[in-house]
């Protein structure tokens, strides 16, 4: 048992280090996102008119991406969500899913 | 540009008053109206994202030029990059006027001062370092640049040159007289209001004729929006003029179905194919190549375009003997031995448009990328970029366009993604009032 907890507390700080050590490492999914940002504001959060994306679940993204790409090409975002892959729409989704 | 109570306010921000909620106003951001509606500028309390200390990239960065490619690398740099990132923006101007909008100032919509902008947020909120000068000197062996008049040289890990478009001289307009006659006022400034006067003093009746540079070009919708921003005006206020277009290419080359019905309806006269061979700026008489004299009664003469300056005299200009070519993944140079010169926005060498929202992507791409190399990390390879713009059609509607391009791995280059580029249906006012979202999230996604 206590083998067993020292393996568990090793490979934790094993993590931890990992992680410190490559703090600002771009996150999966940010530069995609950042297309979105011309419009949407830096990182999602609009300063005037356009729907702010910061913090949005994932999900409602997703959806909302998908009913865009399905729709006739009438609007801007019709059109420039088409563009983008349904994985390419799921990491976008999740990155600004992690903006507060 | 005076120092207002708010702006001398953020100044202190910056001496470590920054945890107050002080205003961050600009002079600038009076409110302005297009059709005496809605304020069209950035909001003086514009989300911040902090620039994080604890990231472990490390290097120094010189910006060269801070348009909108320009001054969206220094944000980005210094927010994904982290505070060990330093960020030095070098700008000779004491002001940036958007090209974007600024057709408005021709028809009296917009005011020119309200498309100044400044860097003073990139500095309080970002902690960018702007120094006032031109470079002259790149060296990329020492890694180092020089300024006008200085021996001091300054020093950096990676060089981000952004220093926008050269014109070409048209045969009749050689001396600066004539050129402040004959404005492009393709670089917004005192040439833009100087069209202005000349088309708002024009008597009705008169003949206003326009030209269109070989592609490519800064802004490939822009001249067209032009022509339709004036005949509209002129269609308004000044009864039975004219407006002839001599473009020197052999069709519209963005949103074609829009402007060509845009020109049936305004009556311009539309010449492809038709390039201007000189000027006698003071008859206002054009000759086009093919030995045609055109007399009008304003000339707007767009010259053809090519890379800044900088970056031609100092080798860094290698492709058609106009534009830096550049490896789209990091923008870094193509020349031998100038890989840690990265070349952003319009004078850069690549598929896609040159213009200020995709120049603001080019921008994003590059600092990610240094970021990376910083951290020892190779670029991403799956790069995607979008061109997006709104264009008045007339004081009262508005047309989109939007295209978005991918990397490809085989050719090396940005494609555009199938079924874009598209344009909007119709012009409408909707995308007018869009227009005006837009171009203030996307000012502020820059500069803010």
């Amino acid at each position: 048992m206590l083998k067993y907890v020292s393996f568990v507390v090793i490979g934790l700080v094993a993590q931890a280090t990992a992680i410190a050590q490559v703090a600002g490492t771009p996150p999966p999914g940010r530069l995609l996102a950042s297309n979105c940002f011309q419009c949407h504001g830096t990182n999602g959060k609009a300063v005037s008119g356009m729907e702010s994306l910061a913090g949005k679940s994932a999900s409602e993204l997703k959806s909302q991406l998908a009913e865009m790409k399905a729709q006739p090409e009438g609007r801007i975002m019709d059109v420039h969500a088409a563009a983008y892959t349904d994985a390419q729409i799921a990491a976008i989704a999740a990155y600004f899913a992690t903006v507060k | 540009m005076s120092i207002t109570r708010r702006n001398f306010l953020a100044a202190l921000g910056a001496g470590g008053m920054s945890m107050l909620p002080i205003s961050r106003g600009w002079a600038e951001d009076l409110p302005t109206s297009l059709s005496g509606t809605n304020p069209i500028w950035i909001p003086s309390t514009a989300p911040i994202t902090p620039v994080p200390t604890n990231y472990t990239a490390v290097g120094r960065v010189i910006v060269i030029g801070g348009g909108m490619a320009g001054a969206t690398v220094a944000k980005y740099l210094r927010i994904w990059g982290g505070s060990k990132v330093q960020v030095t923006l070098i700008e000779p101007s004491t002001a940036y006027v958007s090209n974007i909008m600024s057709n408005l100032v021709l028809n009296n919509q917009l005011s020119l001062s309200s498309l100044n902008f400044n860097w003073n947020r990139l500095v309080t909120n970002y902690g960018v370092q702007r120094v006032q000068g031109t470079v002259t000197t790149i060296d990329p062996v020492a890694k180092k640049v020089f300024l006008s008049g200085s021996t001091t040289p300054l020093y950096y890990d990676r060089l981000v040159v952004a220093p926008g478009i050269e014109f070409d001289v048209i045969p009749g307009l050689e001396t600066a007289a004539a050129q402040a006659q004959i404005p492009h006022a393709w670089k917004a400034g005192s040439q833009t209001t100087t069209l202005r006067s000349q088309i708002q003093n024009m008597a009705a009746g008169g003949t206003f004729l326009m030209s269109i540079p070989k592609a490519p070009y800064r802004c490939p919708p822009g001249p067209y929006e032009r022509a339709c921003v004036v005949a509209d005006y002129l269609k308004r206020y000044k009864p039975g003029s004219k407006t002839i277009v001599l473009d020197e290419n052999a069709g519209i080359i963005a949103e074609a179905k829009t402007f060509a019905q845009a020109f049936a309806s305004l009556n311009v006269d539309y010449r492809p194919a038709t390039a201007v061979a000189k000027v006698d700026p003071v008859n206002r008489v054009v000759t086009t190549a093919t030995g045609n004299t055109i007399k009008a009664n304003v000339l707007n003469i767009i010259p053809n375009q090519r890379a800044g300056a900088v970056l031609a005299s100092n080798g860094l200009v290698n492709v058609g003997g106009r534009w830096a070519g550049v490896d789209v993944l990091t923008y870094a140079s193509t020349v031998s031995g100038a890989g840690n010169v990265h070349i952003i926005g319009d004078s850069s060498a690549t598929t896609q448009p040159k213009a200020g929202h995709i120049a603001n992507q080019e921008a994003k791409t590059c600092a990610d990328a240094i970021v990376r190399l910083f951290l020892g990390l190779q670029p991403d390879q799956q790069i995607m970029t979008n061109s997006s713009c709104y264009s008045p059609i007339s004081s009262e509607q508005a047309s989109w366009l939007t295209a978005v391009f991918a990397y490809d791995p085989v050719s090396k280059t940005m494609k555009v993604v199938a079924n874009n580029p598209a344009e909007a249906p119709v012009p409408s006012s909707d995308n007018l009032k869009e227009m005006r979202q837009w171009f203030s999230n996307l000012m502020c996604d820059s500069f803010a």
